[in-house]
């Protein structure tokens, strides 16, 4: 990640009797980006620039009949066919990148392959996800790379919340769409033929088993942690005349000529509730009736319940090609029929029979 | 002006009338509601007034039911949902009343970190899916079976190995059990996954229980105890009659043993015939408190009611891991100790 530019702002002092000449204006940098290193892992505020989500609740005293009648509305508006036109599909090209999606994690449980390796799969409940936006490429701002300026965005939404508490400005993100608010939102950075119509709904059936995916999300919240748990340290042996240092850092410095702590010395501090990817884990199996996706290995980011962007793999061993795509731009389930359950050639299926190795 | 958590007007400083149920509690503004108890007790009032009934909602004043169901609908950890025990006739009369003993491996664990309604009802289709491929028969610690398993460096392509089970763990697809033998006088354990696909077949032999819930003292006790024969016959049992419990006490050998015997408090082993000290010791690690700690059980266990409603869920399924339990007469056979 490119370090942070920066940002100075010229500086018109009031008390101009600190300069010697009123033509000289300090540059002063007030809105100076820190270093990595000096970069707080722990944020308890969210930024500044991020949008209410809920109002504050007053008490409304309303009857039995109002909050029936307030249902009900609720159900119709968002009931009623979308209002937005349909887009044209795009056809898949090479280097085409599609959507991801957001899902949560709901648990880890084991699977056999057809030859009886075992393997841990993690279940990804991907739910009411819908398209709130399209963003054209030249709408973004992004790098100067030519590859990044001919991306565009779609911006998804999961998990939907009651319209009633949610915030004015809030709201309006979702109303131009016709969709109801959401929980969550992330953008994907996409090709143009991949655009989608807002209020379009996203299905698991997005992936397909046999095909990868790129899984981000926030890692579990582990605390201020030491040295060992946190970098992996030895830490010193339990008895021996060891004083008071059995889990500690030991030396941190390289005396001489450095008569410094280097940046970046590994010390004690904040571990965990971190953005990380993890990259090329296998779709062994989806459910599109309950919209479940179990991807290879338990080490997706994050415990059980907190949401995970899903990404088609950018690993070149996994790209797509024209034979084995899948389907571009999405999978428009309310279409086409789609099987209850998928699963992925080599992955046995439990009501298949047992394994069994034939004598040769 | 009303508070803003009890909708109490400020100049009623009154306690509220209803005097059976909570402890008084003061909120912020003085008045005298408290957050949570007008919550739970909207909640009610919210039920009476949707039931049209006025009467609960003229005991607690300065509550409207509407006003604090919303919030307490959103805000409120007080759900208490009503037990009600099924009442269709042909589910009770399939459920075994010991489904707890029979299935364990259904209940989910206890850790509320890792649960999940929706991956666990998946996790119980895939158990039943492999069960009717493969029946898994109804057994216990101390039963003696036999598993025929797949591997590609057997002769024959199938493994079979009996033994006794002297432990069972861990639930769903990762269910496992251990099986133990002497083998040309070398102790062997194996460890099986329930729900593993290489599994041919587990047949129960013996089903029988024992005084413990765990065998693993029988790697300390004299090896005729863990020793049953390759080729042995399955005695069947009765239809419906009770699991017997095997009473038998074992003898260890003599120290050293891999574990602390002596403060196990094993049913299952004859005396140990240490010397005084040993129990000394062990009274001091005892912990008889355990048994009234309702919070460690609470924590252990999923709740009851969660529990009829998983075996429930899985009621359908009964008449066919039914007919794969014990079925014809019984003779019982007891090791030889010569």
């Amino acid at each position: 990640m490119a370090l942070p530019k920066l940002q100075c702002i010229t500086h018109a002092l009031k008390n101009l009797s600190l300069l010697s000449h009123p033509d000289q204006r300090a540059l002063v940098c007030v809105n100076q980006v820190r270093a990595m290193s000096r970069v707080k892992r722990r944020h308890t505020v969210p930024p500044f620039w991020l949008p209410k989500t809920t109002r504050t609740m007053y008490p409304e005293h309303m009857t039995p009949e109002n909050e029936v009648f307030l249902k009900d509305v609720i159900e119709e508006k968002y009931s009623s066919p979308l209002k937005t036109e349909c887009w044209e599909r795009g056809t898949w090209a090479k280097n085409s990148m599609r959507c991801g999606l957001i899902g949560r994690k709901i648990g880890i449980y084991p699977m056999w392959t057809k030859d009886g390796t075992r393997l841990l799969t993690t279940l990804l409940q991907v739910s009411d996800n819908q398209v709130i936006k399209y963003i054209k490429p030249e709408d973004i701002v992004q790098g100067k790379r030519k590859r990044y300026r001919e991306l565009g965005a779609l911006v998804i939404g999961a998990d939907h919340i009651d319209p009633r508490i949610v915030t004015k400005e809030y709201y309006s993100v979702f109303s131009e769409a016709g969709v109801m608010p959401k929980k969550k939102m992330s953008k994907f950075l996409i090709t143009p033929n991949a655009k989608l119509s807002p209020g379009t709904p996203l299905y698991a059936s997005h992936f397909q088993p046999g095909h990868y995916v790129d899984i981000a999300g926030i890692t579990i919240d582990r605390g201020f942690q030491g040295v060992m748990k946190r970098w992996g340290f030895k830490g010193m042996p339990a008895s021996h005349g060891v004083t008071k240092s059995h889990r500690r850092g030991g030396n941190i410095g390289s005396g001489g000529d450095k008569a410094r702590v280097l940046l970046g010395t590994k010390m004690p501090g904040h571990m965990g509730r971190e953005r990380r990817i993890l990259r090329g884990l296998k779709v062994w199996r989806i459910n599109t009736q309950h919209n479940v996706i179990w991807v290879h290995g338990p080490a997706v980011p994050g415990g059980v319940g907190s949401y995970v962007y899903i990404y088609d793999s950018v690993l070149p061993d996994h790209r797509h090609t024209q034979e084995n795509h899948p389907p571009f731009p999405t999978c428009f389930q309310d279409e086409e029929e789609v099987e209850e359950e998928l699963y992925d050639q080599e992955l046995h299926t439990f009501r298949e029979p047992s394994v069994q190795f034939v004598e040769k | 002006m009303s508070c803003y958590y009890t909708g109490l007007a400020r100049s009623d400083l009154k306690p509220p009338v209803a005097s059976r149920s909570r402890r008084i509690k003061r909120c912020r503004c003085k008045c005298y509601g408290h957050p949570k108890t007008v919550m739970v007790m909207a909640v009610v009032a919210a039920a009476a007034l949707r039931s049209s009934s006025t009467r609960l909602s003229r005991l607690l004043p300065g509550v409207c039911g509407e006003a604090w169901g919303h919030q307490a609908r959103r805000g409120a950890v007080l759900r208490v949902l009503p037990f009600i025990p099924t009442q269709d006739p042909d589910v009770i009369k399939k459920m075994p009343e010991d489904f707890r003993a029979v299935y364990p491996e259904f209940l989910p664990g206890p850790k509320p970190e890792y649960r999940n309604r929706l991956r666990e009802k998946l996790e119980r289709q895939d158990m039943l899916a492999r069960r009717s491929v493969m029946p898994i028969p109804e057994f216990y610690v101390g039963s003696i079976m036999a598993v025929t398993v797949a591997d590609p460096n057997a002769s024959g392509k199938n493994n079979r190995f009996v033994g006794i089970c002297i432990q069972r763990g861990d639930a769903g697809l990762r269910a496992w059990f251990i099986l133990r033998n002497v083998v040309d006088h070398q102790g062997v354990e194996i460890k099986y996954e329930m729900y593993s696909p290489l599994l041919q077949s587990i047949e129960v032999l013996r089903l029988e229980k024992r005084l413990d819930d765990e065998l693993l003292y029988l790697r300390d006790a004299l090896p005729i105890y863990s020793t049953f024969p390759l080729d042995m016959e399955p005695e069947v049992m009765q239809e419906g009659a009770p699991v017997p419990v095997n009473p038998i006490k074992v003898q260890l050998k003599p120290r050293p043993w891999h574990e602390r015997w002596e403060r196990k408090n094993l049913q299952g082993v004859m005396d140990l015939g240490l010397p005084e000290r040993f129990y000394k010791k062990a009274k001091l690690h005892e912990k008889p408190w355990e048994k009234y700690d309702l919070m460690k059980e609470y924590r252990a266990t999923i709740p009851e009611e969660e529990q009829a409603d998983i075996f429930r869920e899985i009621s359908p399924h009964y008449p066919l891991m039914e007919s794969t339990r014990r079925r014809g007469k019984r003779k019982r056979v007891l090791p030889s100790i010569s």
